[in-house]
């Protein structure tokens, strides 16, 4: 249902903020005192109001009342340079700026100077996803899936000449500016939206003081998005490898890559430059690919990959690369050494940004891995400090931290005590073929609700009868066996991602089985077979001897 | 089981005590293996029903002696037609893949033949397909034409041209549609979808002649794969019946990828001369082309099957007047798909023939439910709509509409540099928050749609829609992330739009 009206106004009775009444009223002057209208999400904090929002603090109970952080009334008529300082103008960074600026608030967000590579120095406003992520990696998959499409299309009649040859430096040069583009988009959403965009790098001083270069700024809230960063793990000759950043601004296409790393952008990265006809060497820990998805989706994604050119090597750890005297690198592994490579590439995981930003000092607690430890609300254990993103390491998605940013501008400045919403979120990995995903996986299902039906599909899609080529289609639906509820629908394939959302719209509004069933299908489409699923491939139970599945296979059902 | 069925529906029904004891020789028989007939057949075959059906000879193009099992879905449409649009897809791709950095010869040849021939090869295949999902599920086929001669009797015209009799307890009549011709001079020099999958050579010059979703998809075919293309149509707009907004950007999307639109213009005649046939519009114009496809509408095939006969009520277009089970005047004859003309689609003949199976011979009348179909539109780039279209919404909503509209520039094209929106909506109900109507226009509509066509049929609200989170980036990500209203429509006065 709708979450704006699920959501519980703050009454005098909410907890967790009486919790924060130590923290010392910070000291500093403000350095922008021109600033006053520090108010404006005080007042009666709903928006038919904000004509009212001036300096004059209202003792409304059902405001979300950041000043009783102060510890004491007296010193609510505190002023600040900003209701809102962000540090980090990324997804969620501009997404908060943005909307505590449409709520009434004075908003700051600083962010470091563009550069595709990432750095204690180097940012950019769009952040990970526009920069160095979503965008440009997605671009660079539109681009090595035409030679997908040229071999397809030789199915369909088309013939050349010569073989299609690709030109690295073109793309890249049309990708930068197509970068440059958003990044002054994101500015202007920015200007629009009256936030004022300091360039630099914010430290946090005190629980209300931010330093920009040597400028300080004092902020009733502070909110830290400043994202996360590749890691390469440190082992001989790691300095030789790059990390994505780096893989999606090359000077010139790899010959031969080695990818380290299983997760969703090793495998992206593997499908973008094996589509580039780069020679493609994956090597993963495991035995799969993409640890953490459904374990069906696992198996078929490694093969749909391996029938397209990408060489796996399973269960190997590197342990080192060697430069060689041709300048080639070899990386060695548990396994043995795999040589002649133009590039190395780690994809080995992020972590999140949250050093030298001061937040220790100031008694922000983190993680074991070095995430800021935020409540359900995203507030650290510093009252006034708060943060959204991936440097809070919860689900890294944009569109998550879009969620929480949203969340908290509301939570803050709109008198709307709002939770972000992690149930059922949708989300994609655009490998080739790609995959889109919402809800459980089989084997979390059968964790949480032990007897379960799944469907599954496993089909050549029409395009593939033409083209000749091995590509094939993988569908399934998890579902409750007691409640008939879909808990969890995975599909790799062609156009999966595009697919997928429409159904979590489903999935999240907690429909069955038998309402996809009654939905009529749309002729001819991949999407259909998810409408049209009659019979169960296997009925798992748990009641069955011993917690062991029993598992009843059917033919799947035909036309 | 059937008679469980038989009882269910036909109670109070004098004949109903009687008839227990009549032997048939079939408890079903159907006329025509197309989707409807074939779904129809089988389903009721595993409610242990004994089931024949007929269906003529196999052909791509169709004709009163000619069809197939498979039907049009699988012969002369919904399948060759997309793989024609996968083929003439290239060519536009082709052409964004240089931005990318591909580099490409000038011109890239496309060998119809070969497409062609591969699509025949695709349908022949899955003409065996069908023959085999029949077998399979116990239904016997008979290869003939199908008259009904009784309520209970049907009669099939075998190839060598003997007759043979079944009786049935119950008929069910899946014969389908067929193309129209518009009668003008020398009508018989343009051709109908049927040839249009089937043409020995690719034109360079087509008239296309309609409005509706064949002509938009043919043109669309035909300019992908390079022709020159007039489309040529009554309304202002294209796609009669569907959202205005939405036919304003497919006409503008056709136009701005090369096809020349003749709105409020008909055909008057053809003449066949030297160059190719000149086709004279009803505005003195004269077009020159190598084909004239004749997309004018279809007919219910109910012509020879001796239906009046047995006193079977048609419409005034001849199709099969049937119930909301699909129960025809006459009690034991039925008729689903196409031949009945309510929606004609291939899915909904499926739900129609699952039902009629269900109720008859599964002891579970169930009507098919038309509310909330999806439907696509596979011109490039392809429209997709479920729900109320705006104008439908005003009509029939309770309050005051909320329109949430996106436009915007699909990030390949950031690149590509192609000059096409994707456009999406949504019709919402102000007073109850119901998403009421979700219509696409751009690339993946079709795929797009059939998970919002589920959250439509719940009647999921906007609220629902909003909670969902985004997947990033894709195109989809918009339908729920449509913040604000484009603007608000009192439901049953004059929309205040721009349009």
């Amino acid at each position: 249902m709708a979450t704006s009206f699920g959501t519980p106004k703050l009454g005098t009775t909410f907890t967790y903020q009486t919790l924060f009444l130590c923290k010392r009223f910070p000291i500093f002057p403000s350095s922008l005192s021109r600033t006053l209208e520090v108010g404006g999400f005080l007042s009666n904090g709903r928006r038919s109001h904000s004509f009212s929002c001036g300096r004059r603090f209202t003792t409304s109970t059902t405001t979300v009342r950041a000043e009783s952080t102060n510890g004491a009334g007296s010193n609510a008529a505190r002023h600040y340079d900003f209701d809102l300082f962000t540090i980090g103008a990324g997804s969620g960074g501009v997404r908060a700026s943005r909307f505590a600026a449409n709520f009434g608030s004075s908003v700051a967000v600083c962010e470091l100077p563009f550069s595709t590579i990432s750095s204690d120095t180097t940012g950019g406003v769009g952040g990970t996803c526009v920069l160095r992520g979503c965008v440009p990696k997605k671009l660079l998959v539109y681009a090595s899936k035409y030679s997908h499409e040229f071999e397809e299309s030789c199915g369909f009649g088309w013939l050349y000449e010569t073989e299609p040859k690709h030109d690295w430096s073109t793309l890249i040069a049309n990708k930068n500016a197509e970068l440059q583009r958003l990044n002054g988009i994101y500015k202007n959403i920015l200007k629009n939206a009256g936030v004022q965009l300091i360039e630099g790098r914010g430290k946090v001083v005190d629980p209300h003081t931010v330093d920009v270069d040597g400028k300080l700024y004092s902020a009733k809230n502070i909110l830290i998005s400043v994202g996360g960063r590749p890691f390469i793990p440190d082992i001989p000759g790691s300095d030789y490898a790059i990390d994505s950043d780096a893989a999606l601004d090359l000077p010139s296409k790899p010959k031969k890559i080695a990818i380290v790393g299983g997760g969703y952008i090793a495998v992206e990265f593997a499908g973008i430059f094996n589509g580039l006809s780069t020679e493609v060497h994956v090597f993963i820990r495991q035995k799969k690919v993409l640890r953490g998805f459904d374990e069906e989706i696992r198996d078929f994604v490694g093969e749909q990959m391996a029938l397209r050119g990408i060489e796996f090597h399973t269960e190997e750890s590197p342990q080192a690369i060697a430069k060689s005297s041709d300048g080639t690198f070899s990386l060695k592994t548990s396994k043995g050494t795999v040589e002649g490579f133009s590039h190395v590439m780690f994809a080995t995981g992020r972590k999140p940004n949250a050093r030298n930003l001061g937040l220790e000092e100031v008694g922000v607690k983190m993680t074991k891995n070095g995430a800021i430890e935020v409540d359900e609300y995203s507030r650290s254990s510093v009252p006034s400090i708060w943060a959204v993103g991936d440097v809070t390491d919860r689900v890294n998605l944009t569109p998550v931290a879009l969620m929480e940013g949203g969340a908290l501008a509301k939570t803050l400045f709109a008198n709307e005590l709002t939770k972000p919403d992690y149930r059922a979120i949708p989300s994609a990995v655009f490998s080739q073929p790609p995959i889109g995903l919402v809800g459980l996986t089989e084997e979390q299902a059968i964790k949480e609700y032990g007897d379960v039906d799944i469907f599954t599909a496993n089909f050549r899609p029409l395009k593939a009868t033409l083209s000749g080529l091995p590509d094939r289609i993988f569908m399934k639906l998890i579902v409750n066996a007691k409640t008939d509820k879909v808990l969890g629908l995975h599909m790799c394939g062609d156009d999966a991602p595009e697919i997928v959302q429409g159904f979590a719209v489903a999935v999240k509004a907690g429909l069955t089985k038998a309402d996809f069933d009654a939905t009529v299908g749309i002729h001819p489409t991949s999407a259909e077979e998810l409408v049209t699923m009659r019979t169960p491939t296997r009925k798992l139970r748990s009641s069955a001897s011993e917690g062991k599945a029993d598992s009843d296979i059917k033919a799947t059902a035909g036309v | 089981m059937a008679s469980l069925g038989r009882k269910m529906l036909i109670d109070g029904e004098i004949e109903n005590s009687k008839e227990e004891d009549v032997h048939y020789d079939f408890d079903l028989f159907v006329i025509g293996a197309g989707s409807g007939g074939v779904r129809a057949a089988r389903f009721s075959a595993q409610n242990e029903a004994k089931v024949g059906i007929c269906e003529l000879p196999f052909h791509p193009i169709s004709s009163e002696v000619v069809g197939g099992v498979g039907g049009t879905c699988v012969i002369r449409g919904c399948v060759p037609k997309k793989i024609l649009v996968y083929g003439a897809s290239f060519g536009p791709e082709l052409e964004d893949a240089r931005n990318y950095g591909w580099e490409l010869n000038e011109i890239i040849d496309f060998n119809w033949k070969k497409l062609l021939h591969k699509k025949t090869e695709e349908i022949v295949r899955l003409n065996g397909i069908y023959k085999r999902l029949l077998s399979n599920a116990g239904v016997k086929l008979f290869e003939g034409e199908g008259k009904v001669v009784g309520p209970n009797e049907v009669e099939v015209t075998q190839l060598d041209g003997t007759k043979i009799s079944y009786s049935a307890k119950h008929i069910l009549i899946a014969t389908g549609s067929r193309a129209q011709r518009p009668a003008i001079p020398a009508q018989e020099l343009a051709i109908t979808s049927d040839e249009a999958l089937s043409l020995e050579e690719l034109p360079k010059r087509a008239v296309v002649l309609g409005g509706g979703y064949i002509a938009v998809e043919f043109a669309s075919i035909w300019r992908g794969m390079g022709a020159s293309v007039d489309l040529c149509f009554r309304k202002e707009l294209p796609l009669r019946g569907f959202d205005n907004e939405m036919r304003a950007v497919v006409a503008r999307n056709l136009e701005g990828r090369g096809i020349h639109m003749h709105p409020q213009t008909n055909l008057t005649e053809l003449v066949k001369t030297e160059e190719g046939i000149k086709a004279r519009t009803d505005h003195g114009e004269e077009l020159i082309a190598d084909v004239v496809l004749f997309a004018t509408g279809r007919a219910p095939n109910t012509k020879r099957l001796n239906l009046e006969a047995v006193g079977v009520e048609l419409d005034k277009i001849g199709a099969i007047k049937v119930d909301e089970y699909s129960r025809t005047n006459i009690p034991s004859i039925w008729a689903v798909g196409d031949v009945t003309n309510r929606v004609n689609l291939t899915p909904v003949a499926l739900m129609e023939g699952t039902c009629f199976a269900k109720t008859v011979f599964g002891g579970q009348p169930t009507k098919p439910d038309y509310n909330h179909i999806p439907c696509a539109v596979f011109c490039i780039p392809p429209l997709s709509v479920v729900g109320f279209s705006e104008e439908q919404a005003i009509e029939q909503a309770n309050s005051e509409l909320l329109v949430f509209t996106s436009s915007f520039n699909p990030m390949k094209n950031t690149i590509s540099g192609r000059q096409e929106k994707t456009i999406m909506k949504l019709v919402v109900e102000a007073e109850t928050d119901k998403v009421l109507g979700a219509s696409m226009c751009g690339p993946d509509a079709p795929e797009i749609m059939q998970g919002i066509a589920i959250a439509l049929k719940c009647g999921a609200t906007k609220a629902q829609f909003d909670s969902t989170v985004g997947i990033h980036p894709s195109a989809a990500e918009e339908f729920v992330t449509m913040r604000s209203v484009t603007r608000l429509v009192t439901a049953s006065g004059k929309p205040r739009t721009n349009l």
